[in-house]
This record gives structure tokens, C-alpha cells and sequence, in this order.
């Protein structure tokens, strides 16, 4: 699309649209980078196949050791990630740090980790570093993910015996759209290029959708609808969709997510274990680091074991006259991990809600990720949903990655004479995007859960009388403070008409496309056919670099209300 | 709450040529200011973004019903079924490589006529309107009765 003289494209760095125009379309991957495992799948021609590594793997744990020079990933190398953990060489849980600032809960928690994650709570990108040769090497989350990327990339190449350009990558629910440009940066240091970025249980639910499609019980286009919830869990992040299928499209119907995982089971239960933790490791010395990674791996192991035992023991030595153990049961966990659980529970009750449907309407519940096989959540899940026994028909480990290999063959054009990819997912949004209005108000022109590709205008007006300028301030989320959700970016526009306040109308549109790329339309209208006084904005998000509130704050600072807007009420019809 | 305004308009990225440029106007006349919706609701925004002159009010308002290619009185299972065919070919993602530029346009209307017929509420009163309005269109405007349902329809 011709870029108009008033575009302002915010992201150089994201790959441009490139038109390719040869005669075989490649078929793009699917990648699923999970917070402690990641995987590649692909269409070959006839169904989707994993691709293994040279260890003959399918699932690789996603991390990066900093040794000497070169960095390595864990696609070829995964069986020395537990003794590199111990030496604070080895950077992971990349999915959980990526595009946050270092005030966020979620960078305080992990400082735990076997490695340097440093906070200065002033909302900047935190500082993360790996020991090497006794010295903090610093890294960024777009630069481990970057290194991890390029791994998964070769070794597909070296499989598919082709070059791989293209992508579909799954992402959390609850990931912002600076979240998402900071996965795409990741992608173009690797050289890839985003085709989709999709949220993980919609690629689940299109790999229902094919299911549903194969098991032949609907014909295409009758209509009769099958509604499945999806819930899915794993070490980062826990997300909920709802999806209506029938005949090869999937409708996301809800979505719900939320930075809550198995690395909280983790953390809540390292606590439990070793109280004082938290001082006994804050200096992050060499060997503070060993007994993290020791205490880290014996409590992961225990959880692994407390999905098929009632009770574990747990026996580890962490020196300096520390030494745990004891029998850890079950029901210990649950309770340690009383809070989690809950929040899942409400995700679930959320995503129903947001659906307009009561757990009875729902025909199929699929549980996936890496926490499916804890048996409290499987009972959460089942319980809220009224049901005895769960969708059985895929993997939980492998489902998101099978169906962004699916999304990445439809995406890529790719046609299949059987009909297998006669599919479709209608995305809907995660989080609604507005702008700050009525005061400090977060004004949503998008919901949450709106079908896309959707374009959706409201008409704001002035606070002041002859307000000449005003301040369109861009956020995504569901707070009702403006400075509570996240902050997108933000762009004046001028030349409104001298007036008294609450006259002018200054409109705000925007559009998010198949793509999922956010533009943001402003300007004010002119009734008739008289000519708008100055341009419209087109603006495209995100614009801001690093995320955090500080532009609001200085915004704030340097124009108070003067620029401000408020929403035009309702005209009753 | 917040809502939409009623006047649609926007005049940024130019109307591509579409199949469903009919279907524009509607939204425009003055009969169909109406059709308002609170805001969370998709129609007025999604279906128009370009300011017509106001002569060009009158010509061939698709109906949601129109624009789903289904009778007036078809049963829900067959309004998910035929917004789901369209789907099949209108949306982005699987739209043929010559009509992606529209294909988000065409999507969007058809989902906006699927999400007020597919729910009770929102199709009831819709079809009232729809009376009501083509009642008034065929007696004052003329025009309209020299079209039929295959005029209006595309496929």
C-alpha cells in the first residue's frame, strides 16, 4: 500500500513487505518458542511434520550459553543446559523478560534466576547478564532470542533442504504489541520474516479446526458449529480462547491470557523450600549462583514427579551448610500454589464471559502446554467446564506448533488437493486499544475481542474553547486508567477550527489488518464537502522504543490538559 | 461507556475498487441513521471510510441480508453457514493474491452483517429498520425498485 505523505512508520527495523513473485510460494514455518522449550513444524506437502534436530528431537529447551566468544543455543545442545545453569552461563526464560521495563513484577521475579537480571525500578529495560569467565557479559531478550532463532533457523534449512524465510510464530495471549515488536526484532536479527504472529491457542484451535475437518462429522458449510475451549499452559504464560469451527474455519470467539506459568509453580514452590532465598542469593555471587541452578533443578524435578506421585523427596545439597530435605507432597504444592491456580480458574471464567457462553455450550475442551499434565489444573479445568474427560486428540507439547505450521501453509497460499488446508482462523483482539480521554480515562475505539481485520472510529472534542491542537495518546489494555495499560505511542494533531469547547470533531480511527498491523487515523472532520483544514494523521503502532510510561509522564509534564479530549456522548437514537 | 458518533466518514486511504461498493452508502442515508449501534458494534465505522456526496445517498443499499447472499428469512444456521463461505474466500488470509487489497474491506462488512443477524436482539430490530426503510425507499426515491436481489448481489 502506497504510504501516504503523512505516515509516520514507526519501526524501521521490522522487515518490510517484500513482494516476492516467484512461481512457488515458499511455505512458510511455524515456530513455537516457549518459555522453556521451542519447536519448528512444517507443511510437507501432504500433513505437518515436526522437525528434529540432530539429536532427533523434536522439543529443545530455549536457552543461550555465553562461552568465550560465540554464543550457542540449546537446538543442538541441550544436554549440557543443566550444568551450564549452574555456572551462570546459560540465559533463558527469554519469553518471560522480553519488552518489559524493570518495574514490572514480572523482571522482580525473575531474579532468581541462575543469572543477572538487574533492576533499577526507574521503567527501563532491565539489565541482563551471563558469567562468563568471571565477568557479567550483558545480553538483551531480542539478542538471546535472536541467537536461539537463528539455531532453530539452520537447522530447518539443513532438514527442508531450502533456504527458510518465512515465519509463523505463537505468542502468549497476553503479550502487548510492544511485546510482539520486539519478537519481530528478534526475528529480523535472525533473518526472518514474520508472516503471522499468532496467539498460541488460536494456532491450537486451528489445528482443531483441521481435525474437526478430517473426522468428516460436518460437511463444509452446514453451519453446525462446534464450539471448543482452549486452554493452554506453560512455563511463561497461561491463555484461554474460545473458538467456534465448522467446515475448516476456526472463529475465535474470546481470548484471555495472562503472565502466570509453570516458572511461578517454580518460583512459589523454591520459596516454600528455602524460605530466605531471596537474601541467601541476592548477592549473585559464582556460588550463589550454583545453589540457585541446584535448587532450581531439584524443585522442577519434583513438580515433574508430583504429576504422577502423590508425594516426592526431595533431597539436595546446596553448601555452606545449607541442605534440604524432606518428603514434599502433593497437596503441599497445591496449596503453596494456591494463588495460581486461582488465577487460572478466573481466566477461564473471564474467557467464558467474554464469549457469552456457559461452560454447557461448550463441545470440546483441549488442554495443552506444559503444565497440562499437572493433575490440579487438569481438575480446574475440567471442573469449571462441567465435563468428565478432555479433547484427546492432539499432543499438548506439540499442538501450537502444528497449527502455525498450519497458519504458515494457508498464509503462504499453499493449496491441498485433499482439502486438509482448507482452513481459516478469524483472530479476534486480545486487548482493546484506545486513547486517553475524559481526563486520565483509557477510551477504548477497539474492544477486546473484536473480530479482525476491523477498522472502528469514535468522535472526541475539545476541552477548551478555540483548542486549536490536541494530544492522541495510544494505549492497549483493559484498565480503566489510561497510565495503567500499555503505552503504544502518540502524535498531536493540529489545525482544529477556532470553536467552543466540546464544538469541533476530531475523529480517531483505527484499523488493525489480516496482518495484524495497527494504523491509527486522526483529524478533524469538516461537515459537507468543505475541505478539512489540515491533513489526517495516519499513524502507525507501535511508535514508542522502549515501552515505558516516561513519554506520558514528560507529555504530562509539558502540556498538562491542554491538549486533552473527551468523548462525544452517546446520541440516543 | 463510550460510544461511536454516527457520522462515518474518514478520509484516508482511498476506496479501493471492491465488489461490495454498494453497500457503502447505506450507511450514509439518511434513513439509515438509525442503524447506530453502541460501541462495540461493528457497522458504522467498519463499513465506510470515505465521505460520498450526498447524491449518491440513494443508490443501492445492500442489505445485510444482501451482502450474506441469503433470503430475508433465513434460519441461523444458515446465516453462520453462508458467513463462513464468504469468509472462505473474502478473508485476507486466504483471499486470491489480486483482491488482497480489498479483501479486508469485503471481510469486514460481511462480518458485520453476520454479527447483527446472528444475534436475536440486534436481527430483530435490524429487520424492522430494513422494512421500514425500504417501505420509504420505494415510495419517495424511485430508484430503487429498478434494482432486484441479483443486481445487488456479487457472486
Amino acid at each position: 500500500m502506497a504510504e501516504q505523505a503523512y505516515t509516520v512508520v514507526s519501526d524501521s527495523e521490522t522487515t518490510g513487505e517484500e513482494k516476492t513473485s516467484s512461481a512457488f510460494p515458499e511455505i512458510a514455518i511455524g515456530i513455537d518458542i516457549g518459555t522453556s522449550q521451542c519447536s519448528v513444524a512444517v507443511w510437507n506437502g501432504s500433513q505437518v511434520e515436526l522437525v528434529r534436530n540432530t539429536r532427533n528431537r523434536k522439543l529443545m529447551r530455549s536457552y543461550v550459553t555465553f562461552k568465550d566468544e560465540v554464543p550457542a543455543g540449546g537446538v543442538s545442545d541441550e544436554l549440557a543446559h543443566e550444568y551450564d545453569m549452574l555456572s551462570g552461563a546459560a540465559i533463558f526464560n527469554m519469553k518471560r523478560l522480553i519488552g518489559r521495563v524493570d518495574t514490572d513484577p514480572v523482571v522482580h521475579a525473575s531474579k532468581s534466576l541462575p543469572f543477572l537480571v538487574e533492576t533499577l525500578n526507574i521503567g527501563v529495560r532491565p539489565f541482563i547478564a551471563a558469567l562468563v569467565n568471571n565477568m557479567w557479559r550483558s545480553t538483551t531478550p531480542e539478542e538471546v532470542l535472536a541467537i536461539f532463532l537463528v539455531e532453530l533457523r539452520a537447522m530447518a534449512e539443513v532438514k527442508l533442504k531450502r533456504p527458510v524465510r518465512n515465519a509463523v510464530l505463537t505468542v502468549p495471549v497476553s503479550f502487548s504489541r510492544f511485546q510482539l515488536t520486539r519478537i519481530e526484532r528478534a526475528c529480523a536479527m535472525a533473518g526472518l520474516h514474520v508472516l503471522r504472529l499468532m496467539p498460541e491457542p488460536t494456532a491450537v484451535a486451528l489445528l482443531y479446526a483441521q481435525q474437526q475437518q478430517q473426522s468428516g462429522h460436518e460437511n463444509m458449510g452446514s453451519g453446525s458449529e462446534k464450539i471448543a475451549l482452549i486452554f493452554n499452559m506453560g512455563a511463561g504464560y497461561c491463555d484461554v480462547a474460545i473458538t467456534a469451527t465448522a467446515g475448516g474455519v476456526s472463529q475465535i470467539k474470546a481470548l484471555a491470557g495472562s503472565t502466570v506459568g509453570g516458572e511461578d509453580l517454580l518460583q512459589n514452590l523454591m520459596h516454600h523450600l528455602l524460605p530466605n532465598m531471596d537474601d541467601l542469593f541476592s548477592s549473585h555471587g559464582i556460588e550463589e549462583i550454583k545453589r540457585m541452578g541446584l535448587l532450581r533443578v531439584a524443585t522442577q524435578d519434583a513438580i515433574h514427579l508430583l504429576s504422577f506421585n502423590m508425594s516426592v523427596p526431595i533431597d539436595v545439597d546446596l553448601g555452606n551448610g545449607t541442605k534440604l530435605s524432606k518428603v514434599l507432597t502433593r497437596a503441599e504444592f497445591e496449596e503453596v500454589n494456591k494463588e495460581v491456580f486461582e488465577k487460572c480458574e478466573a481466566l477461564i471464567k473471564r474467557c467464558l464471559q467474554a464469549a457469552k457462553l456457559e461452560a454447557e455450550d461448550v463441545h470440546d475442551v483441549i488442554i495443552v502446554g506444559g503444565c497440562s499434565y499437572i493433575p490440579k489444573v487438569r481438575n480446574i479445568v475440567m471442573s469449571i467446564c462441567k465435563r468428565e474427560e478432555l479433547y484427546s486428540g492432539m499432543n499438548p507439547l506439540e499442538a501450537a506448533v502444528r497449527g502455525a505450521a498450519l497458519e504458515g501453509a494457508v498464509a503462504s497460499g499453499i493449496s491441498d488437493p485433499f482439502g486438509n488446508l482448507d482452513l481459516l482462523t478469524i483472530q479476534a483482539t486480545p486487548l482493546s486499544i484506545g486513547i486517553q480521554a475524559d481526563g486520565s480515562d483509557f477510551v477504548p475505539v477497539i474492544h477486546q475481542n473484536t473480530t479482525t481485520p476491523v477498522r472502528k472510529e469514535l468522535i472526541f472534542t475539545t476541552v477548551h474553547d478555540n483548542q486549536a491542537e490536541a494530544l492522541i495518546l495510544v494505549y492497549e489494555g483493559d484498565e480503566k486508567a489510561a497510565e495503567d495499560n500499555h503505552l503504544l505511542g502518540y502524535f498531536k494533531i493540529r489545525g482544529i477550527p477556532p470553536a467552543p469547547k466540546g464544538i469541533p470533531e476530531i475523529s480517531v480511527c483505527m484499523d488493525i489488518d489480516a496482518s495484524n498491523v495497527l494504523r491509527v487515523f486522526a483529524g478533524v472532520m469538516v461537515r459537507g464537502t468543505q475541505r478539512a483544514p489540515m491533513p489526517f494523521m495516519e499513524v502507525r503502532m507501535p511508535t514508542v522504543d522502549d515501552g515505558h510510561g516516561w513519554s506520558a509522564q514528560a507529555l504530562h509534564k509539558m502540556y498538562g490538559s491542554t491538549l486533552d479530549l473527551v468523548t462525544v456522548k452517546k446520541i440516543q437514537h | 461507556m463510550i460510544s461511536t458518533s454516527p457520522r462515518s466518514f474518514l478520509q484516508t486511504p482511498p476506496p479501493p475498487v471492491n465488489i461490495f461498493s454498494s453497500g457503502d452508502n447505506s450507511l450514509l442515508s439518511p434513513s439509515s441513521v438509525r442503524f447506530r449501534q453502541s460501541g462495540n458494534f461493528t457497522t458504522a465505522a467498519a463499513a465506510t471510510y470515505s465521505t460520498m456526496p450526498s447524491n449518491l445517498v440513494h443508490t443501492s443499499p445492500a442489505s445485510f441480508y444482501e451482502i450474506l447472499g441469503i433470503p430475508i428469512g433465513s434460519t441461523i444456521q444458515e446465516i453462520k453457514a453462508a458467513y463462513r463461505r464468504l469468509a472462505r474466500v473474502c478473508h485476507p488470509d486466504v483471499a486470491a493474491i489480486d483482491q488482497k487489497d480489498t479483501s479486508a474491506d469485503d471481510f469486514m462488512k460481511i462480518h458485520s452483517a453476520y454479527s447483527t443477524l446472528s444475534d436475536p436482539d440486534k436481527r430483530a430490530d435490524y429487520d424492522r429498520r430494513l422494512f421500514r426503510r425500504r417501505r420509504s425507499v420505494n415510495l419517495y426515491s424511485g430508484g430503487y425498485s429498478t434494482r432486484n436481489w441479483e443486481t445487488d448481489q456479487c457472486w
